[in-house]
């Protein structure tokens, strides 16, 4: 058997049978600061088991559980409260508006996706591959580009289970299996959540050039960035890549600050802050994964010779004046006759081209 | 099997020894010697990446001699067998695009010799017949006359001549029991004859007894840069035999890159025993005559003028301080180059590959990215380089590029700049 | 007997014979190859020359620092980093201590532990990212590359989505892919991590004869 078979082979045998290792496993164990004994006999001793109500009305008693109380010691973010009302609101939002609204907003996101590749099919090269390449994106920029990659699929998959792992993979691997995939996703976010931050530094750094807005990417909003019409012409990024790297830079920067609240929680002064940053960092996920999903669909399947740009750095020059007319005419210093119109292939200067690249490149 | 390539798999698994055999295993294909080498800085094409020239003997070690080959090979998992036509794809990335220069083993984590592994594989290719008809040429002129470039005796006495008119300074021949003996390259007999007048001023004031042979004057070593152990003994066994006729004590290398390398470090290993008689590297041998204060300085050249670090003589000869020292007695406006020393740019004519037409423009591609290094540095009015190869390399480029720079060899320099007392 | 059970205890030390005779037969099988002894007189040792080859090839050089300083930063940051996890995390200290040799040394608080991860990961990634990106790593790269990445990559992700040590399926997990490392390491070119030694170590006995300098 070729080795390739072979390593597959293990692989899924490994993936099949996690689950049935977990079903016999009787060997989970709470975490070790999960049980916090001793604050119960606390609270006994110092409010009184035996005298719920003693000279204080009801209303009076629940005040003091919300609110607070002096001399009542407890630990922990809340002070001297005892029961944060909020809490059963952030629970409700959490559990009703954005785990059911969030997977829904991901389903249509898909189903959007598969419809528009139904109607439209793959965006392909009206003029064909020429041969011919134009340096689009330096090593340096894709590696940065893939960087980020890796850790947002990373921090996507196991977030993912976090948030809709309870309604959605629950009923279909059981309890027992949720319980170790859903402690498997929270360590392996809490890791690669820092890197996100490093990675989303570079990664501003290295695309902010060329992505502020200009005139031709109104009138690519008012053609419907040509997706579905006629071409909408577009410089090195059109009004599409703009608004994606701004999506990233800005909810990114929202899930990093709140991701560092719920990893690092002694950094929120309180516990408010805490239930904000869950339902924020859910929604910006939620954005971002939706955005994603149209940006690995256009930059692949979607479009023919878009990946070019990330894998080798270098696009066909037919691709540069199909889809980004203003930037290659920028780049080679030829103009794009009518990108519409079948044949027209100005024939570019190699020196030129070549020595663009070489420029980008270093 | 196919005769031919089956032939260069022989030669490339006899040349596979424990050194090559950890390079093949310890390679992670991390890319990083494309970065020091001139070729593919020059053109940006993948294909130069130094590591990538070795594929098709490392192909035949992991198929044929690797630890656990065989155990591999019952499941299938180790590469197919070394084609003919591999190996002439491969043939301008072995001949034409390596000159030895061994840059890209200070960049490699794994310390990989790529220069000495592709001198290996070249053995492969001169057993299989795949080799540039430009080397073809001049392994043919090597074996008739010696010198790659078919210079004769004739043609090197006449020269001599001409440099006794002009230094006025008699140069004996075949002179026995001098105490050394001087061998010149091909292309400073033709190209640059004063250097002959210049060993002859320096040898006079530093009182030196020498001589040339005229049996063995030729330092190239044509047989080590195609690859072929069979030539470059012959040619090493020439010089060897002169020199033991005369009773030399000691052989002078000259101002020339392999040739060293091939006298001092293959040589006896060629021959199968230590020679009678001592090889010593010109600007060795200068600078060690000033420092016993036999040749003193005089007045420096007032110039801008920086050094060029021929690989086998610094990088790979070990030769470092020497011409430095030299240098800073000779002038009085020294500049170095980034990276210069060890890490210096080679020309990018080494290795056989200015005697390969074929290799050319890849030649000039290469010298474009030393003419940069030397731009770097600003306005320079001469440049001095102790290697005649590279000298010839230097001077077809820069009329290339249309360049105005002067180019000087070290022992003429310093002939010039001797003490006039 | 658990998965677990028979990934830390049967497979394991399976995969532990398997990876000690092959890494040593590789190691002495590059040796017995043997070298031409060199009858020039040398200038200096290539004793010392094998050890400073070795020891020279740590630090990179500046001239090529400025194009190769991202393999530099990433290349330090997952060797380093994975260094550090295997031989300072807590649990493993324990697992050698219990499995293999009676002897322990201090351990990496947690938090270091997710540091030196996140610089693993880190370079790794990037490493692995170029191998895909880069005209010319693309160009020399082979299956047994990415095998080899995406085996360690498998192996580090599996310990640190353990980290909470609270399910047994997770470590066994964990288990099962460190023994396919262990494996899979003598027959692949993550034999580097012994291999490099010779290799630099050859190059640098070479020069030391010559009395290059490094």
């Amino acid at each position: 058997m070729d080795l390739r078979e072979l390593v597959a082979a293990m692989f899924l045998f490994a993936l099949i049978v996690m689950p049935l290792e977990s079903l016999q496993a009787q060997s989970v164990r709470p975490p070790a600061n999960a049980v916090n004994q001793g604050i119960d006999k606390q609270i006994d001793e110092q409010i009184g088991t035996s005298n719920t109500l003693g000279t204080n009305s009801q209303s009076d008693y629940w005040r003091d559980l919300r609110h607070g109380k002096d001399g009542l010691a407890t630990s922990g973010q809340s002070g001297r409260k005892l029961i944060q009302a909020q809490g059963e609101q952030w629970r409700i939002v959490r559990k009703t508006y954005i785990v059911k609204y969030g997977g829904w907003v991901l389903a249509t996101a898909i189903f959007l996706i598969v419809l528009f590749y139904l109607i439209r099919g793959k965006i392909r090269l009206k003029a064909g591959r020429s041969g011919e390449t134009i340096s689009r994106f330096s090593l340096p920029h894709r590696t940065a580009h893939w960087f980020m990659a890796s850790i947002f699929i990373l921090l996507s998959i196991s977030g993912l289970i976090l948030l809709l792992g309870r309604t959605v993979l629950m009923p279909v691997i059981g309890k027992n299996a949720h319980s170790i995939v859903a402690s498997a996703a929270m360590q392996g976010h809490n890791l690669f959540g820092p890197l996100f931050i490093v990675a989303l530094i570079w990664l501003t750094f290295m695309f902010i050039r060329g992505n502020f807005f200009q005139m031709a990417d109104l009138k690519w909003i008012l053609k419907g960035g040509g997706l579905l019409g006629p071409h909408a012409s577009a410089g090195h990024y059109n009004f599409g890549e703009k608004g994606w790297f701004w999506l990233v830079v800005i909810a990114g920067s929202i899930m990093a600050i709140t991701g560092m609240i719920l990893e690092f929680p002694w950094l929120a002064e309180s516990l408010q802050l805490l239930q904000i940053s869950v339902i924020v960092h859910a929604i910006g996920a939620i954005a971002l994964i939706s955005a994603a999903l149209g940006h690995i669909y256009i930059g692949t399947l979607g479009m023919e010779g878009a990946l070019d740009s990330m894998t080798t750095g270098d696009v066909d020059v037919v691709w540069a004046k199909e889809h980004h007319d203003l930037w290659y005419e920028e780049v080679t210093g030829q103009k794009v006759a009518n990108p519409e119109a079948e044949g027209s292939q100005s024939i570019p200067d190699h020196n030129q081209i070549s020595a663009q690249s070489q420029t980008t490149e270093t | 099997m196919n005769a031919v390539a089956q032939k260069a798999i022989d030669k490339f698994l006899e040349f596979t020894d424990s050194d090559i055999a950890a390079y093949a295993d310890s390679c992670v294909h991390c890319g990083e010697c494309a970065e020091a080498c001139h070729f593919y800085m020059a053109t940006n094409d993948p294909k130069y990446t130094p590591t990538y020239k070795l594929f098709p003997m490392v192909k035949a070690y992991k198929r044929h001699k690797a630890p656990m080959a065989g155990l591999k090979k019952l499941f299938g998992l180790v590469p197919p067998e070394v084609t003919e036509e591999e190996l002439r794809q491969w043939e301008p990335l072995v001949y034409d695009s390596c000159t030895m220069c061994g840059r890209c083993t200070l960049v490699c984590p794994m310390g990989i010799d790529v220069a000495g592994s592709i001198r290996k594989m070249r053995e492969g290719y001169v057993a299989a017949g795949i080799i540039p008809d430009g080397l073809v040429d001049a392994g043919k002129n090597a074996e008739r006359t010696g010198s790659p470039m078919g210079v004769t005796f004739k043609a090197l006495s006449a020269q001599i001549a001409h440099q006794e008119a002009e230094t006025g300074i008699k140069i004996e021949i075949d002179k026995k029991g001098a105490d050394y003996l001087a061998l010149l390259s091909s292309m400073e007999i033709m190209g640059f004859p004063e250097i002959i007048g210049s060993y002859a001023k320096m040898f006079k004031e530093a009182g030196v007894s020498w001589t040339i042979s005229s049996e063995a004057f030729e330092a190239t070593n044509v047989g080590v840069q195609i690859g072929s152990g069979k030539m470059a003994k012959s040619l090493v066994q020439r010089v060897v035999d002169a020199a033991e006729k005369l009773e030399v004590k000691h052989v002078i290398s000259p101002e020339c890159g392999h040739a060293y390398g091939a006298l001092r470090w293959a040589g006896p290993n060629m021959v199968g025993r230590q020679f009678k008689f001592e090889v010593i590297h010109i600007i060795e041998l200068i600078e060690q005559l000033r420092n016993e204060g036999r040749l003193p300085a005089g007045e420096k050249d007032t110039r801008r003028i920086t050094l060029h670090d021929p690989c086998q003589i610094i990088r790979r000869g070990g030769l470092l301080q020497e011409p430095r020292k030299l240098m800073d007695d000779s002038c009085s406006d020294f500049v170095e180059m980034e990276g210069a020393g060890v890490c210096n740019l080679c020309c990018g004519g080494g290795g056989g590959v200015s005697a390969n037409p074929r290799a050319e423009e890849l030649q000039m591609a290469a010298f474009s990215q030393k003419l940069k290094q030397i731009s770097d540095i600003g306005e320079v009015e001469a440049v001095v380089v102790p290697c005649a190869n590279c000298r010839t390399v230097f001077e077809d480029g820069l009329d290339e590029f249309e360049v105005e720079l002067e180019v000087i060899g070290l022992g003429e320099l310093v002939a010039e700049t001797l003490s006039t007392k | 007997m658990s998965l677990l059970q028979i990934f830390e205890g049967p497979l394991f030390y399976i995969a532990v014979t398997v990876f000690m005779i092959g890494a040593t037969w590789r190691i002495l099988g590059i040796i017995a190859i043997g070298r031409k002894t060199d009858i020039s007189p040398p200038k200096a040792s290539a004793n010392v020359g094998f050890i400073a080859g070795n020891l020279r090839h740590f630090l990179p050089r500046k001239v090529f620092a400025k194009r190769t300083w991202v393999h530099i930063v990433a290349g330090y940051s997952f060797h380093l980093g994975l260094f550090v996890l295997v031989i300072f995390a807590a649990p493993h200290i324990t697992f050698f201590h219990d499995r293999i040799w009676d002897i322990r040394w201090p351990a990496l608080p947690r938090w270091g532990l997710i540091i030196a991860a996140q610089f693993a990961f880190a370079g790794l990634i990037m490493l692995w990212v170029r191998r895909f990106s880069d005209p010319v790593m693309r160009l020399i790269s082979d299956w047994d590359d990415h095998i080899g990445s995406w085996l360690t990559f498998l192996v580090m992700l599996t310990g640190c989505l353990a980290l909470q040590e609270s399910h047994d399926a997770l470590k066994a997990t964990h288990m099962l892919f460190v023994d396919i490392w262990l494996i899979y390491f003598p027959f692949s070119r993550l034999m580097h991590a012994m291999t490099f030694f010779l290799s630099r170590g050859y190059t640098g006995a070479t020069y030391g004869r010559k009395g290059m300098n490094l």
